[in-house]
Parts: C-alpha cells; structure tokens; sequence
C-alpha cells in the first residue's frame, strides 16, 4: 500500500508541461485480433462488423504487466446483487471508462483518449482514438465535445447557471476549440487542478455526450414536430425536460443511449434484474488481441440490502462487495467450501470507517456555542474509549485513530491521529468541569447553563447495524463523563436535510473520503467547502453558493483553513503544498472538529472461483478508486473450472 | 273499610330443610359463588392449570428479576463476545460437586475471524448461590448487589450465551420479560377500561349513542392494524426517557385494541338491560353508572375476564412486533423484540443461533395465555356441558 500510494502523482502533471507518452500503440503494432464468439451470428448475419472494424485503430492495449492478472478467454455471465434500483449506477463506477483514469497506483493515464497534452496546468489538449465508437457503431468525436459545451453546457435552457464548476477558474470559463475532428482543447489563463481528476472520478464529469442521439431530443436540431410528438409521448413537460430524461450517462437507465463503457444497460428501468451486454466497440484490448471485456454479460439482480450478506453466503453473486460488512465476513467464510467462493479483505481508504460530526451550524444557540467550544469536543473525543470499539466490533483489527490521512498517504504523521484520542475519561470530565458544565441532574447528566440536560442526539442514516453496536459503546462511554447519548435512525436523504437546516445536534458518517492524498491533491475536505460536510454544512454552502445561501464561516480556525485552502490552489511547489496539508492537519488534530471513532476496517469481497484476475489485495474506496474500478472489471473472465 | 284481619302467625315449628336435608358438602356446592364455581371447573382444565402457573410463575419473576438475573442489563464481557451457552453439570469425572460449568477456552480463529470457545474441563467452576455480584438498584428503590446464581468468583456463566457486546443473555431475557409482560397487562387495563365504558354506554342507551359508538368502533376496525401503530409510534419524540416510551406504546396497544370488548360488553348488555331486575333498579332511581356498574357487569365479568386473558398475547406480540421494527421500544430499554430485532442477521441464524432464545418466552407466554384463556372461558359458564 505505501508504495503504491507514494506514487500517486495524480497532479504532478498538472504544474509544467507535460505530455503522457502514449501508451497505446498505433494500428500498425496492433496485435491480430479475436474475434468475440457472442457476436458470431451478428457478423454473420451482417448485423455487426467484424472485431477489426469495431475496435479503434489505436485501442488500448492492456499489458497486465506488474500485475498478477493473466489474459483470459471470452464469454460468460457475472452476477452482481445490488441493494437499489438507484445502484445500476454501479456499472458505470465499476466499469470506469473514463476519458483519463486512475490506475492500480493511483496515477492518471488516458483511457477513452488517445493522449492529453497539458501546458502550464491550464491548456488541456485532448486526442481521441482514430476510429473510437460509440456502443451503437457511431463515430464518437470531436462534434460528441462540442455538443456537450455549446448545445448543453453553455446553453441557457439547459444549463441555466452555467457550467459546472471544475469546468470554471475564478470565475472564469474554460475557452473551448475544436482542434480538428479527434482533437479538442480546454484551455484557461490560470492552472486548473481539477479538471483532470474530475474526468477520472468515479462520478464522473461527462464533458462528452453522444450528440448524434442527443440531437434528437435538442431544440436547436430536432426536427420540431417529431419532438413535439416525442415530448407527449414520454409525457415530459417540454423538450428540456425530455433531455435531461434522456440524458443519463452516470444514472445508466437508458437502454436507447449510447454508451462507452465496457457493458451497456439492456433493460429498462425499474426491473428486479437489469442484463448488461458488452460494448461491441469497446476500445480495451488484451495483449492477445481479446477485444474487452472478456464477460459477455453482467446481470445486476436487485435484493433487499439486508438480504445480501444472506445471498452472498449462499453464492447467489460472483463478485460482491457492495452491502457487505466487516461483520459479516465470518458467516461468508464459513460458506466459503460449500459455495466455491473465497472472501478476500481489502483495504479502505477511509480517513476513519466511523465519525462523529457535531453540527456546528445548529440553529440552538446553547448547542452552537457548545459545540463550537474546542474543549467540549476533545472531551468527547476523549471519552471514547475506540480501544474498546476496536476488541469488542473488529477484532482488534482496525486502528483506533482520529478522522485524518491515513500512514500510507506522504502527509501522515502520527500526531495527527492520536491527539485527544485517549481514552481519559477523568481529562475529559475535568475539560467539561472547566466549561462551566458542572450541574447535573439526578441521573448525573450535566445539565446545559439553561437548565436543559446535556442530551445529544446522534442521528444516522441506520443502513448498518454496526453504526448501531459502536454508539451503544460511546453512549456508556459518554454516560461516564455526564453526557447522554441518545441514536435516531433516519433516512439518508431526511438526515442530510436535517443537517443541512441545522435541526441536527450530531450525525455519524464515514471520514475523509481520500485518506491516502498527496500533496499535489486538493485539501478541500479540509476546510469549509461543500454543503456535504456534516460538522458545518451551513459554511459550505456559502462557499458553494458563492454566498448566495447558508451563512459565512464565523470562526477564527475554520477561516483559516479556508484561507490555507485558497493558498494550496495559488502555490505549486510540493514542499509548500505539504507544508500547507500540515498545517491543516495539525489544526483539525488539535481542534476535533470531527471526532473518528474507528478507522481502517477491512471491506470483505466475494469472489467466485472461476473468476480470475480480481486482485488478493485491494483497495476498495470510492474516490479515487471507483471501487473494482481502477482494478478493471473487463479483464476479468470467468475460467471453465474453479482450479 | 273493612275490618282488618288479626294478624296470624303459626307457632309450628318450621325447618326450611325438610323436604330436603343438605349435608354441609351439598351446601358448599349449592350455595358456592359463581367465582368458586369457576374455579373448580378451572382446576378440572389440566392445560389451563398448568399454563397458569407457568405465568404466575413468570410474573413472579419479574418481581425480583434483579435477584434472579446474574448480570445486570448493561454488563458487558468483552472477553466473551458470542459466547455460547454454558450447560450446568452436576458430575465431574463420575464425582457430584454440585452445580457448575466449564469454563471457556478461547480463542480467534484467524481464518475465518470467529472467536471459538472451547468448554475445558480443567476449568470447574462451582456456581454460588444468594452471592454477591453485580450491584442493581432493586426497582429503582433499593440498592443491593444480592443475586440467586452467581458465577465462580473469576468465572462465567452464560447459561443462554452473551450477545455481540458480550452481554449475558439469560439476564436479559429476564429483564426483558420484565417490559414485554407488563406491557400486556398495562395495555389490556387500558382497552377494558375503554371497552367497558364505551361498550356499557352503547349497550345501555341504545339509540344514537349506540350508532356512534359503532361507527367509531367500525374506522378503528377498518384501519390497518400496522402501520396505524407504526404511525403512532414513530410520532414519540426520541428525546423521551424510555419509561415514558413504554408507556406510550402500552397507550398505543390499548388505545386499539378496545373496540372487540367494546362490541362483546354492548351486546351483552343490550339483552340483559331487558332484564326485570334492571327494570327494577332503574325504578328505585339508580344511576345508569351504578346499574351499569352493580347490576349488570357482574353478570358477565367472567366472560370479560376470560376475553380479556385472550387479548393479552395480541397486545404481547404487538410490542413484539413493533420493536421488532424498531418503533417500539428502544435500547436501553429491552423486550423481547428489541433482542429479537438484534438477532435479525444472518449471523444470529447460521453462526450464533442462541441469539433467537428470546422467540421461546415468546411463544411460551402466547401459548400459556391462550390456554389458560381457553380454560377461563369455559369454566366462565359452569353449568354448561362438557
């Protein structure tokens, strides 16, 4: 992990010049191909052309070297279970076909592009595969960019507020050219950091669209009857709202869309089962000249989230990770034998499994100006006691550490985790004692200055039992130090919302999304930047806003880390960069602004047998990661036996 | 005006019993209340009898459910997490020692991440008996730290095994009993208390205020039992002590649960307000409360009481069912479907299946109910048959 991890370069592109060397290999040096036996009848019924018309001139070839990972054979179906109709989005993460992707190192390489060009960090030049697709046969090029910019991007029925932000520099637009007919350029007077690592996220940003289908749908080139016609008969407001319907790159409930990703959805929402089919003219090829991916088929079967582990343990999946918990992962080992399954552990990149986030934009001033005390916060912290967490949920088996970078990322220094993270209950009552806090009622709960017993209550989103088992630890915990904890399960959405508004006192999530980053990686977690960050969403609004909504940061630190943050986008020495994530760690260590309970758990995976080339060991995280994303669900096959 | 007759008493002597001479065993049978008619037809209803001591014997232990349980609610062993149950041995190596169990040896199978425990012989460990273990505060009243069955001092018992947090089971099946029983009684005070009233007042007036009553009954029948409750309960505050909770639930499931006696009360006193002896009472001024009331109920308060039993198992498995969901009660609290709601993994079914004991009180309390229940209505009716 740390090697991998310390070469995440992610964005050392990004500050001089530098062109990737093209790691795809011209039409000459193309191996001979295979032609895909799922598709015999189609070419011979002329349907389809054959394997040497579909894939591009360029494709990329996957060598699979400094991996364990072996070129397979062509066909069979994998099943996958998914907790949600909503989930068949999953294909879209775990296939990651992304214009510039991540891969097992966490460094940045082109995928559906042939090369990016990027001068100063600011000019971005994107080449397309000579003969690239889309999954219908329909050249995909430089006119799929210009419709995305012009007809929808910078459209004002489509876009009212203009493009999205990674795609805008204080402010100011990406200037936008076609070069040529596979060629294009984003370009802008000051370095963007985020374009980049925005086309390789596993929500990605889509700057390409297939306009040839699209158009159908568009004002601007449709025929205007046929769309009237259209609208009425999907039953959409007008033309928009009939595109945006359409429209669903990431969704991936369209049938009729072209795609680019390895399968494409053949099923029409909703269904208990959804049938993926493989991209005839998916750009990836093996060294042997298998077209990817090697999997004719990926059904998506949809069960109740808590019937998964069940199924799981049952082989009803061929590979699963999704709705599994560290906790299960003794029952799915015991079936193990009988199933012809093996359970493999992979690693999260998580700042912390499980945290705390105290609303420091409630609307109850006596909580505001509690929570917003440092010294209530460390007692909390401190009151934990996370050894216990760890014996009594995970075995021992997880790091009893803060909400911070995790030791494989370069920033990690140990500090970071472990201040006021030892359980100290007696510190911890003494810290209160110094708040003034020191009436209590008759139960020994302290009491508030107004007389109101020092209750807090934890919402969460309850969708796993375990949230449930570590707050029945804190709140005996916390009970120790005068503090009563009572747990609220809520629906994800309801407790966003409440969040959001200010209603809640406190709310249990995961921690850093990246626990693993670089220096050259955004710290923006860090400070008050989105609406998403439990512990101050009203601040981060304003900054999402621009200040139209939520309320400005009001507090010396969190304005300082702003400021940090705005000084990480202007430097781009590494030594600088750090010194500025330092900097911020050391401020969110001393300052508990979210107080992580338990880090580093283990995510088990179930893999069948007879599927070959998922890796022993992982890293299962979302972004970056795009969760079997960077590992490459198309160059897994499914061999004959379990051998 | 006639002259009035001289008053005439006869001087013969008179014994009431001549025709007939009772032996003091005949006169105990003919001259018994109807409450001991019922009760000697009771005791002749084997399964009732025995269903009923089973209950008594239940709720007499949550009475000193702090004496019986040899862990207190909350003790958590977190060097025994998924324990499974201790059996109590007599003989060691063909010698009696007297009650014990073996202790564990444990240890982390790291392959598939179980932890395994092994009963080692080596390990006796004698249980104690009115020993010193966890302290309690005897209904919240009296503090003492006195329990019936302790383990060996270092020792464990986990009769019925330990929960993920390494609580013992047994002990909080135990406590456990202690809401979810109440909660039956509590609730069925509340529906007879309604269902009295509401069916006394339909009965005896009739007319308009009958149609009401019966209106009212028939929107309460006709909504879905479930997610009425549902909707009831998930309108308490979090915020609220969890007493306050349980008696919200038990107001919930009494407040529902009503109208069935409210309908047998009506019906019953619709033919009986017929009776002469109503008549009469009304025509010497009583109220209609005390007609009701000293009249009338008596006249079929057996019946009452045998129903009443019958409901009772509805209202245990309603806070069952609710917690279950997690709407009713809520930790710290615990019932018998807050555990059950935390068996309801896979693990609890294919790993540690003695996290689903709490279904057995369950069903024993259900059953024992209904059968006493059975013998209840009965025996309500000494003269019939059988």
């Amino acid at each position: 992990m740390t090697a991998m991890t310390h070469r995440i370069l992610v964005h050392a592109a990004l500050a001089a010049v530098l062109a990737w060397a093209a790691t795809t290999a011209r039409a000459a040096d193309r191996p001979a191909l295979v032609e895909t036996p799922m598709f015999a009848d189609a070419i011979a019924g002329g349907t389809l052309p054959p394997v040497a018309m579909r894939v591009p001139d360029a494709p990329r070839i996957l060598s699979f070297d400094g991996t364990k990972a072996i070129p397979g054979r062509h066909g069979g179906e994998l099943g996958i279970l998914m907790g949600r109709v909503k989930d068949i989005r999953m294909m879209v993460v775990y296939g990651y076909s992304r214009l510039v992707g991540y891969d097992r190192k966490f460094e940045l390489r082109p995928d559906i592009l042939d090369r990016v060009d990027v001068e100063d960090g600011r000019i971005f030049t994107l080449h397309l595969r000579k003969g690239h697709k889309w999954s219908d046969g329909h050249p995909f090029t430089a006119e799929d960019f210009r419709y995305y910019w012009e007809d929808m991007a910078t459209n004002d029925v489509i876009s009212p507020t203009g493009p999205p932000p990674q795609l805008i520099v204080d402010g100011e637009r990406a200037r936008f050219e076609v070069v040529d007919e596979r060629t294009v350029r984003y370009s802008w007077s000051k370095p963007n950091h985020f374009f980049l690592p925005a086309l390789a996220g596993a929500l990605p940003l889509f700057i390409y669209r297939p306009s040839h289908y699209l158009k159908l749908f568009h004002q601007d080139h449709a025929e205007p009857v046929a769309l009237q016609r259209m609208v009425e008969e999907k039953r959409q407001r007008d033309w928009r709202a009939l595109h945006f319907k359409q429209d669903h790159p990431y969704k991936y409930d369209n049938p009729e869309m072209p795609s680019l990703q390895p399968w494409v959805n053949t099923t029409e929402s909703p269904a208990q089962r959804y049938v993926f089919v493989r991209n005839p003219f998916f750009h990836r090829i093996d060294a042997e000249g298998h077209q990817l991916p090697y999997i004719d088929k990926v059904n998506l079967a949809i069960a109740s989230a808590k019937l998964i582990p069940a199924k799981a343990g049952a082989g009803e999946t061929d590979l699963q990770a999704r709705n599994l918990g560290f906790g299960n992962y003794t029952f799915l080992k015991q079936g193990e034998k009988r199933n012809d399954y093996t359970v493999r552990l992979w690693q999260t990149a998580k700042g912390s499994h499980m945290a705390l986030f105290p609303n420091l934009n409630i609307e109850d001033e006596q909580w505001r100006a509690l929570f917003r005390k440092a010294d209530f916060r460390r007692a909390l912290s401190m009151a934990v006691d996370r050894h216990e967490i760890n014996q009594v949920i995970y075995f021992g088996l997880a790091t009893e550490n803060n909400n911070t970078v995790l030791p494989a990322s370069p920033l990690y220094k140990p500090e970071y985790g472990t201040k006021w993270t030892q359980h100290d209950p007696k510190a911890a009552n003494k810290l209160l004692d110094g708040l003034g806090l020191r009436e209590r009622d008759g139960d020994g709960i302290r009491l508030l200055p107004d007389g109101r017993p020092l209750e807090i209550i934890v919402e969460t989103a309850g969708e796993e039992t375990e949230q449930v088992d570590v707050l029945q630890l804190v709140t005996d915990a916390w009970r120790k130090i005068g503090i009563k904890l009572l747990t609220k399960p809520l629906q994800r959405e309801v407790l966003r919302n409440r969040v959001f508004a200010g209603f809640t006192q406190m709310s249990v999530w995961s921690g850093l999304e990246n626990g693993i980053p670089t220096p050259e990686l955004s710290p923006r977690e860090l400070a008050p930047t989105s609406q998403q960050q439990l512990q101050w969403p009203k601040w981060g609004q304003h900054v999402e806003t621009k200040g139209h909504a939520g309320e400005p940061v009001d507090m010396e630190l969190p304005k300082r880390l702003q400021e940090l943050d705005q000084k990480w986008r202007v430097t781009s020495d590494r030594a600088s960069r750090a010194e500025i994530w330092d900097q911020m760690l050391k401020i969110h260590a001393d300052q508990i602004y979210t107080i992580g309970l338990i880090c580093c758990v283990m995510q088990p995976v179930v893999v069948n047998n007879r599927l070959r080339n998922v890796p022993e060991k992982g890293v299962y995280n979302w972004d970056p990661g795009a969760f079997f994303g960077i590992y490459g669900l198309d160059t897994f096959w499914l061999a004959p036996d379990a051998g | 005006m006639s002259e009035r007759l001289a008053h005439f008493v006869s001087e013969a002597p008179f014994d009431p019993l001549e025709v007939e001479t009772l032996t003091a065993e005949q006169e105990r049978f003919y001259m018994a209340s109807q409450w001991r008619m019922m009760w000697w037809r009771l005791k002749r209803h084997r399964l009732a009898v025995i269903a009923g001591l089973a209950l008594v014997l239940s709720y007499f232990s949550i009475l000193i459910t702090e004496v019986l349980a040899p862990y207190d609610l909350h003790t958590r062993n977190i060097d025994h997490i998924y324990a499974p149950p201790q059996l109590v041995h007599f003989f060691h190596e063909d010698r009696f020692v007297g009650p014990f169990v073996y202790g564990f040896d444990y240890t982390l199978n790291l392959e598939i991440l179980k932890k395994e425990y092994v009963p080692n012989p080596a390990k006796v460990q004698r249980l104690r008996f009115f020993c010193r273990g966890d302290d309690y505060v005897f209904w919240g009243l009296i503090e003492g730290d006195r329990h019936l069955v302790c383990p060996a001092e270092g020792g464990t018992m986990f009769l019925l095994g330990t929960d993920r947090l390494g609580r013992d089971m047994a002990s909080r099946l135990l406590y456990a009993g202690r809401i979810s029983l109440t909660v039956g009684l509590f609730g069925i005070a509340i529906s007879f208390l309604l269902g009295i009233t509401f069916g006394g007042v339909a009965g005896f007036f009739g007319g308009w205020v009958d149609n009401v009553v019966q209106r009212m009954i028939e929107i309460l029948r006709s909504l879905p039992e479930l997610p009425l409750w549902m909707a009831l309960s998930a309108a308490l505050p979090v915020t609220w002590s969890p007493i306050l909770v349980f008696f919200a639930i038990t107001i919930i499931l009494g407040l529902l649960d009503w109208p069935g006696l409210a309908r047998a009360v009506r019906s019953k006193l619709l033919a009986l307000r017929e009776e002469d002896y109503c008549a009469a009472a009304q025509l010497l001024g009583a109220r209609p409360s005390r007609v009701i009331a000293r009249h009338l109920l008596p006249n079929f308060m057996s019946h009452l009481i045998a129903s009443a039993t019958l409901s009772i198992p509805s209202m245990i498995l309603g806070e069952t069912a609710l917690s279950f969901l997690g709407l009713g009660l809520r930790p710290p609290v615990t019932s018998f479907g807050v555990l059950l709601t935390e068996a309801q993994n896979i693990e609890a079914v294919a790993l540690y299946p003695w996290l689903m004991l709490p279904m057995l009180p369950v069903v024993v309390t259900v059953l024992g109910f209904n059968f006493l229940g059975d013998g209840l209505r009965d025996a309500a009716d000494p003269y019939a048959e059988l």
